[in-house]
């Protein structure tokens, strides 16, 4: 699906119509590619305070083939800054964060990206430590809202001791498969992190299901953890095996055609994946369905369908998969796709929305026992994306809703499969009981 | 050649919904619903790009175009390109024949794995040149010289422009299935009622084989279809009784489009495999193909009923196995006609038919009707004539698998030529 | 002799037809050495059902013989009008298959003219030898409507008694141009088969099918299950109108088969095969 309004704007009529309107100007996300580098240009690292990260986020980058600059040197535009603000003692070592960020920003490229690394102000010793921490929340979304031409700023709590999983989250952020990930705030726990993946094809070798895959964002996700080398297994209901089949076929994966809802989908899912594919390293809940109507119009079939596909399935599925010895094997990853409604709230969609907003307290709740298990249990929200339902809005409706983020545009369902796919690899260890929102930073809700 | 053989698994199968004739699938050709039925299959079993054995299918109407309509589709299809096809036609019993075949190369060794399939369309069936045009053309295309060709247009008349058109009658009789089928339900006089009890009976068990996601790994969607259009889940006695007969004369006219099968478009496939090939690729083993007999009957000339080759056949499969016809779980009988099945049990169940006929010491008995076609059949389904097989052995497979271990059933699919093939399946 | 013009013999049996009575002419005519064209047989197969062997079909030698009777019967001293003979019964013998590669002698002649209650009858025979020895013999009985016969003649013979034909084996739908294929690839080019119009002239509705394509079209039905040696017997009933659709049932009867042709409610043909 195109984006006719920011292609216009970057048209050569176009861009002069939207800048003397003043209109938005979206610009091209810059996104993955296998072999792409960490990033196209150089990066800075600095540091608020006397910080323990700033050497090894360094090193990071340098393993990863991005030129380190200094944060002084003149000209070239930079490609990412990358603060580490974990030796913040008060509000006056902000002093710190705001002399590395204000010049860098002024060199950063279009997609740059600025990535904040602090403490946790919950764990903070003081409580000026604490407003120090919590005020960089409070910086980086505000900066995520003045950055222009794709470029985000996201914030990484790294609790103490969480160090060794920070390598998987700093590279997401960094990378193209974080492009509408944007205003976001992301806290890690400590976790053993498996050494080393590849990282063109970092889920090779595993099994990922994804739910919901005939189509979609769905369809998304199973094609680009089949890039990234897992064997997907796809499910959706036998109504759209179709389809279902199409992707399986392109993906190389398996088509499972089978109610989520049913009695016994759990119960045969796993039986299935442990027979087939020695169980399971990946679960994807995508499967989601809508039936909007305003709360004293809805009747109780449209509430319970919503909640039964969106919600139900979802804790009936993960638990089967749990009782199943074997179904979920050792470093499990299960992402659950949550919504931006869930967290916001929207007209028409109460049914929805408490499904959804669901999601996030189930995935909150189950984290401390997949991490027992050294697995991880995560939810990702996504935005206002692009699809074939989006594409039936009316085009008013639609405009605004693509529009109404600090992105200036609409996510693309690979946008919200870039994401899973991360929080799906090894290296995502320390990320656990998240809701990532993949919506640019939307302001709905934010 | 392996010293001994072994038995051919069935991993599971794959159909698009059957359509009435004329309807959803229209405008798709044979070759389109095989690859979609291989595509399904591929996609259910993960086999991209994967190299079976080989892949055996075939079509009742086929297109002179379609002369390697299973290649064409293998190749259209996401299995490997170097997967080997050929076509079979064995009228209705195509779809069984052509599992048949894979499995005993499988117990041979001389593969590992298989696809076998069928496919029909009456939708889009091949219509021939008038017989009298066609000559024309053909001493056209000999001719060699100009005033050769000239002769032969000279032959040309208005009337050669209409098309000959396919029909079901038998080239030896000109008699239609259905009519054959009145002949042999007078015969053993088979009512109207029992007929059509038994085309509720499949109707409401194909609705409940569905209600209860019995074909959800049994069938992949096709053009929009997700189930046969010809099932009737809310069909009843009163409205199948009301409906007028169109085969039969007077007293005998007990034949009704309730009754007998419709037209249908579809197509199916199963993959078949050693137990071996299924476990390095953790597949599932639903049932083993353990034995299976064709049999042919006169009806031109001898005097047995067009679609009774089957009633001939199982006897015979039975001896050599050491069963009854009481020894099974399940009983898949190709509904052609409710009245076909109700003859065929009748004809085991009558002691002098089966001494003087089939030539055994009695009756073979009665089977415990709640055994048979317990997901339906082709009253309900349709028949898209090569197709049907495949959708009985990937239906009685999971039905067996699902019983547990140890489980047999029968399969018995009559053919037009008055042929049928039967098969022993066993889980 | 070679074979008269069936057209041109057609057309003076007609100018001809008036003013005959009498014995039988003792006539015989024959042709010697003859040869089949290979695409004339060919094309009676196909039209007829027939398998296209080596081996002539059970009724083809009566397209040789055909000519010659017809030249027979328009003669001036033959006893009745061709214009109107209607074609009751035919009998072939064969006393062992014909290569269809064989030079035969075939000869005609007509005997028993006979008293019939709507007529008079009359048998037009034929012999086919090869090498001197018959191979096969053929008797095509004739009814001539209204027509006196000499007195003492015998009384006519057209019944051919067969066992029960409860069984329809096979359902022909016979299409409006049987007559023309038919006379195409027989040469027996009466009017009365050729069209509906043509047919009108000599009394009937339609245009009806020929009594040889008919008995032709079932003994191919029979084709692989026919003794080598047999004789087939044959009486032709109410004449098959056409288009129609009509039935065969046939019945095993010891060796050989009882037959018949029937529609609705109309029989067209009865017949046994016996072996000989």
């Amino acid at each position: 699906m195109s984006d006719w309004y920011r292609d216009f704007a970057n048209s050569g009529l176009g861009a002069t119509i939207t800048k003397q309107l003043g209109l938005p100007r979206p610009v091209e996300l810059r996104r993955f590619e296998p072999g792409q580098p960490l990033l196209p240009g150089p990066a800075v690292v600095g540091s608020a305070g006397q910080g323990r990260l700033q050497e090894q986020l360094t090193t990071l980058l340098i393993d990863a083939g991005v030129t380190v600059s200094s944060p002084t040197a003149d000209g070239e535009r930079l490609s990412a800054v990358l603060l580490d603000a974990t030796g913040l003692t008060g509000p006056a070592d902000l002093a710190g964060a705001h002399a590395l960020l204000a010049p860098a920003v002024k060199r950063l490229a279009p997609s740059g990206r600025v990535l904040v690394l602090a403490d946790p102000p919950a764990d903070a010793d003081s409580p000026a430590q604490a407003a120090a921490r919590q005020a960089l929340e409070g910086l980086v979304r505000s900066l995520a809202k003045e950055l222009r031409a794709g470029a985000t700023a996201n914030l990484v709590l790294v609790p103490a001791g969480a160090e060794a999983g920070l390598a998987g989250p700093v590279r997401f952020f960094l990378s193209g498969r974080s492009a509408y990930v944007d205003g976001q705030v992301l806290t890690l726990a400590a976790a053993d992190v498996p050494a080393g993946q590849d990282e063109d094809r970092p889920l090779a070798g595993r099994t990922a299901v994804v739910t919901g895959a005939a189509r979609g964002i769905g369809a998304a996700i199973a094609r680009v953890l089949s890039r990234d080398g897992a064997h997907v297994v796809l499910v959706d209901v036998p109504a759209a095996g179709e389809s279902l089949a199409a992707v399986a076929n392109e993906v190389g994966g398996t088509a499972v055609a089978m109610d989520i809802t049913a009695p016994d989908a759990g119960p045969r899912l796993a039986r299935q994946l442990l027979a087939r594919h020695g169980g399971a390293d990946v679960v994807v809940h995508n499967a989601g369905i809508t039936r909007d109507k305003l709360l004293v119009n809805m009747d109780a079939d449209r509430w319970n369908a919503v909640l039964a596909v969106n919600l139900q399935a979802q804790l009936d599925l993960t638990q089967a998969l749990l009782d199943t010895e074997g179904a979920l094997k050792a470093g499990a990853r299960v992402v659950s796709v949550s919504s931006q409604s869930g967290i916001a709230g929207n007209r028409g969609q109460t049914n929805y929305a408490a499904s959804k907003a669901g999601i996030i307290g189930m995935v909150r709740a189950w984290a401390p026992a997949f991490a027992e298990r050294g697995a991880t249990v995560n939810a990702v929200a996504p935005g206002f994306i692009v699809t074939e339902m989006t594409a039936g809005m009316p085009l008013g409706t639609r405009e605004i809703g693509a529009r109404l983020n600090s992105l200036q545009q609409g996510g693309l369902p690979v946008d919200v499969a870039e994401t899973i796919a991360w929080l799906a690899q090894p290296a995502s260890a320390g990320v656990n009981g998240q809701v990532v929102r993949v919506c640019g930073q939307s302001l709905v809700g934010a | 050649m392996a010293a001994q053989t072994r038995k051919a698994a069935i991993v599971g199968g794959n159909r698009t919904p059957f359509a009435r004739a004329n309807s959803v699938y229209a405008r798709a050709s044979n070759q389109d619903m095989l690859t979609a039925a291989i595509d399904g299959l591929v996609a259910r079993f993960g086999l991209q790009d994967a190299q079976v054995g080989e892949v055996v299918a075939g079509a009742v109407l086929k297109h002179s175009r379609d002369f390697n309509l299973t290649r064409e589709a293998v190749l259209g299809s996401r299995l490997s390109a170097a997967t080997p096809a050929y076509d079979v036609q064995q009228a209705c019993g195509t779809g069984l024949e052509a599992a048949v075949l894979v499995a005993n190369k499988i117990a041979l060794g001389q593969v590992e794995s298989g696809v076998a399939g069928g496919v029909d369309t009456a939708s889009d069936a091949p219509v021939a040149v008038n017989e009298d045009l066609r000559r024309v053309l053909m001493e056209l295309n000999r001719a060699k010289t100009l005033q050769q060709r000239l002769k032969a247009l000279s032959g040309l008349r208005p009337g050669h422009l209409s098309p000959s058109v396919p029909s079901t009658s038998e080239p030896r009789t000109g008699l239609s299935m259905g009519e054959h089928a009145a002949v042999t339900a007078a015969h053993w006089g088979i009512g109207r009622t029992e007929q059509d009890e038994l085309a509720l009976a499949s109707h409401r068990n194909l609705a409940a084989a569905y209600e209860r996601g019995f074909f959800d790994d049994l069938v992949t969607p096709y053009l929009g279809l997700a189930r046969d259009n010809n099932l009737r889940p809310d069909t009843s006695m009163e409205k199948l009784g009301k409906l007028k007969p169109v085969f039969g004369k007077g007293a005998d006219a007990t034949m009704t489009a309730g009754n007998s099968t419709p037209l249908t478009d579809g197509a199916s496939a199963v993959l078949l495999a050693s137990d071996e090939w299924a476990a390095e690729r953790g597949l599932p083993v639903l049932a083993h193909l353990v034995d299976a007999q064709t049999a042919a009957v006169d009806h031109v000339h001898g005097g047995e009923g067009l679609l009774m080759a089957p009633v001939h056949a199982v006897p015979v499969l039975l001896a050599r196995n050491g069963l009854t016809l009481q020894d099974f779980d399940f009983y898949e009988v190709h509904e052609a006609f409710a009245s076909t099945v109700l003859a065929t049990l009748k004809a085991w169940e009558d002691d002098a038919y089966c001494k003087e006929t089939l030539g055994l010491d009695g009756a073979l008995g009665s089977i415990d009707r709640s055994k048979l076609n317990v997901a339906g059949s082709s009253l309900a389904a349709g028949h898209p004539f090569a197709a049907t097989g495949g959708r009985i052995v990937a239906t009685l497979a999971k039905l067996l698998a699902e019983a547990g271990p140890g489980k047999r059933g029968l399969i018995s699919i009559c053919a037009a030529g008055g042929q049928g093939v039967v098969a022993i399946l066993e889980s | 002799m070679t074979a008269p013009s069936l057209p041109r013999l057609f057309v003076r049996a007609a100018l001809t037809a008036r003013g005959r009575g009498g014995e039988l002419p003792g006539t015989r005519l024959a042709r010697a050495r003859v040869t089949v064209d290979p695409a004339r047989l060919a094309d009676y197969s196909a039209v007829c059902g027939y398998p296209l062997t080596g081996a002539l079909p059970v009724t083809f030698p009566h397209l040789l013989a055909f000519p010659l009777q017809t030249a027979l019967m328009t003669e001036r001293a033959f006893p009745l009008a061709l214009p109107g003979l209607v074609h009751v019964r035919q009998q072939v013998s064969v006393v062992r298959p014909i290569g269809a590669d064989e030079a035969l002698d075939v000869e005609v002649w007509a005997e028993r003219l006979s008293s019939h209650r709507r007529g008079a009858t009359v048998d037009l025979c034929a012999a086919v030898s090869a090498g001197g020895a018959e191979v096969w013999r053929g008797r095509s009985t004739y009814l001539a409507r209204g027509a006196t016969v000499p007195d003492g003649a015998p009384e006519a013979d057209v019944d051919v008694p067969v066992g029960a034909l409860d069984r329809t084996s096979a359902r022909w739908r016979v299409p409006a141009d049987a007559g023309r294929r038919y006379a195409r690839v027989s040469g027996d080019v009466n009017p009365i088969h050729l069209s509906a119009l043509s047919a009108r002239l000599f009394g009937f509705p339609r245009a009806i099918a020929h009594g040889m394509w008919v008995e032709a079209r079932a003994l191919a039905a029979l084709a692989g299950r026919l003794p080598d040696a047999l004789t087939v017997d044959v009486a032709f009933r109410k004449p098959l109108l056409l288009p129609s659709t009509v039935d065969l049932a046939t019945a095993r009867a010891g060796e050989g088969w009882d037959l018949a042709v029937r529609s609705r409610d109309t029989e067209h043909l009865i017949g046994t095969v016996r072996p000989t």
